[in-house]
């Protein structure tokens, strides 16, 4: 079933003919439990997208539909539904996080209002944070409260926009477990940005690509990195460093040297042969390691074009 | 229009202020000030007018009743910039919270603090100069009704500049009320205004209200004809201000609230 439907959203900065145009024509679903990942680079889009799905900017064109209800008539009812934490977007400094935990409680009319603030602070570990004024946060607490906000509602669709941005490691795996667990036990939609491509790669269902206003990809983490045909092979040469990179410029490849290791970029299929011709020339490697193409290298493959 | 998420803004103001040396001094010292100042200086003219002069209580009762009209309209333009200055905006109407539940928001917090401000100032008169502006009692509710709503349409007015243009306007926040002040008479009689600037007063609904302050504190009765022209254009400009306001949300909304910052 689909929780979120976006159908032909346009969005343009300034007169018909001469302005911006920011979003075209785009439309995207969205399931019910599922995690979408919105990627694209800077200025592509995203967060233009993201601020017309939470109703803080009017679409020029197009319709936004949660739970089949249009958001241009049934607003009050669909936030009151979902919820979101943006990187551009802060609570109030002066207040507390126990205080903007409240005010929010009320905002959305939590019933068990204590029951669920004190969940939320077990959850993202805010007990010694609770008289500490916004301000005074460092970046990772900030997110964790951010977060906290972010759930305090039991949202069934969450805009999550670099949610472990500014975390620690462990922190942040533990927000993905918790995101993903809060999608298995209650069938949490998400719609989740992220420059964090490995991150994308785990916990998405589906990437939606966007490039200048356009969505010019729709599939999973793997079948887009697979639309990637270059792969990496890396070699420690014991002897030949020179015969390699000769061979290298043969067959007109891209490398590079980090240290004793040469860093070869070519196709998967190309591979054994490439191999095959640097023994057939004596050189000698002690270590192999061939990295697939990844999410990231789909990235980089957008942002190439977009230059 | 739900109760719970007016209530959430209210506290929402109401830790705000409690954590903000600014917003107390602003409720606090400032009227201190201008009561000390003024009053001093009317005590010391005092003393070359007649005997039964009342100087100072008509000084003292014009700061009084201008703290009302400049809280009104000070709680909504500088509560918005807060929001702005916090980049909360978002977080606040990609909530279910209405706009409109923002505006009673800020109408009952500009209440709730200028009979805070109002009650305090008052207090400090009585204090420093024995001044007993309420004795009339009653019949100065009208009056402050009045001022009140001078500061909501003056508020909203500013509201809608900022939301159009941004912070580099905010300086209307602290200024735009005191484009009214000349010709609102609040110290002085309007028959000391240059005709030209009578004429600019007849339009300005706190000139009525001062102008009437002024004949009940003197002469002990309401001049009910001031009360209903001030009402009258009071309506007219608060019902055109908010029209203005709802105006520039809407277009905030078409270039995105993230650029208000």
């Amino acid at each position: 079933m689909d929780i979120l439907q976006v159908k032909n959203l346009t969005k343009r900065f300034g007169p018909a003919d001469s302005g911006f145009l920011a979003v075209d024509n785009v439309s995207f679903s969205l399931k019910e439990g599922e995690i979408l990942g919105l990627l694209g680079p800077n200025g592509a889009g995203k967060t233009t997208t993201i601020q017309m799905l939470l109703g803080v900017l009017t679409p020029t064109a197009g319709d936004i539909f949660y739970f089949g209800k249009n958001l241009k008539t049934a607003r009050e009812e669909i936030l009151t539904e979902i919820n979101f934490s943006l990187t551009d977007v802060n609570l109030p400094w002066d207040l507390t996080v126990k205080e903007n935990l409240t005010f929010l409680s009320y905002l959305y009319q939590i019933d068990d209002r204590k029951k669920r603030l004190n969940k939320l602070i077990d959850i993202f570990n805010l007990y010694q944070l609770l008289d500490l004024q916004i301000q005074d946060l460092s970046a990772g607490q900030r997110t964790r409260v951010n977060l906290a906000k972010a759930f305090i509602n039991f949202p069934r669709v969450l805009l999550l926009d670099e949610p472990t941005a500014s975390l620690d490691p462990d922190i942040a795996n533990y927000i993905r477990q918790f995101i993903l667990n809060e999608r298995k036990q209650f069938k949490v939609s998400l719609i989740f940005t992220s420059h964090n491509m490995a991150e994308v790669e785990e916990i998405c269902d589906r990437v939606i690509f966007i490039n200048k206003g356009k969505i010019i990809a729709d599939d999973t983490p793997e079948n887009l990195a697979r639309t990637i045909e270059i792969s990496h092979l890396t070699l420690l040469v014991k002897d030949g460093l020179k015969r390699t990179i000769e061979e290298c410029q043969k067959n007109q490849l891209l490398y590079r040297l980090e240290g004793r290791y040469i860093i070869v970029d070519l196709k998967e299929r190309q591979i054994p042969n490439f191999l095959k011709t640097l023994i057939d020339r004596g050189v000698f490697y002690d270590e192999i390691a061939i990295d697939k193409p990844s999410l990231e290298d789909y990235f980089l493959e957008v942002a190439k074009r977009k230059k | 229009m739900k109760i719970n998420r007016i209530y959430a803004m209210v506290l929402r103001y109401f830790y705000y202020f409690r954590h903000s040396l600014d917003r107390m001094s602003d409720a606090f010292y400032w009227p201190t000030v201008d009561l000390l100042l003024w009053g001093l200086t009317s005590a010391y003219f005092k003393q070359y007018t007649p005997l039964n002069s009342k100087v100072i209580l008509m000084i003292v009762s014009g700061i009084l009743l201008w703290i009302v009209v400049w809280r009104g309209q000070y709680e909504i333009t500088v509560n918005l910039l807060e929001e702005i200055w916090n980049r909360n905006l978002i977080n606040l109407f990609g909530s279910p919270l209405k706009f409109s539940e923002w505006i009673v928001t800020v109408l009952i917090v500009g209440i709730i603090k200028a009979f805070l401000s109002l009650g305090f100032a008052i207090i400090i008169a009585f204090l420093l100069y024995r001044v007993k502006i309420f004795y009339l009692g009653f019949y100065f509710l009208p009056f402050i009704f009045l001022l009140i709503i001078t500061g909501w349409w003056v508020g909203f007015l500013v509201a809608g500049v900022i939301l159009r243009f941004g912070t580099k306007v905010q300086t209307f926040a602290w200024t735009a009320i005191m484009i009214i002040a000349p010709f609102s008479a609040i110290y002085y009689p309007l028959s000391v205004l240059p005709p030209w600037a009578q004429k600019v007063a007849a339009f300005v609904p706190t000139s009525y209200v001062f102008e009437g302050a002024r004949k009940l504190l003197n002469q002990g009765k309401v001049d009910y004809l001031d009360l209903i022209f001030s009402f009258i254009l009071n309506i007219i400009y608060l019902l055109l201000a908010l029209v203005f306001l709802r105006q520039s949300y809407k277009k905030v909304l078409n270039k995105g609230l993230i650029k208000v910052f």
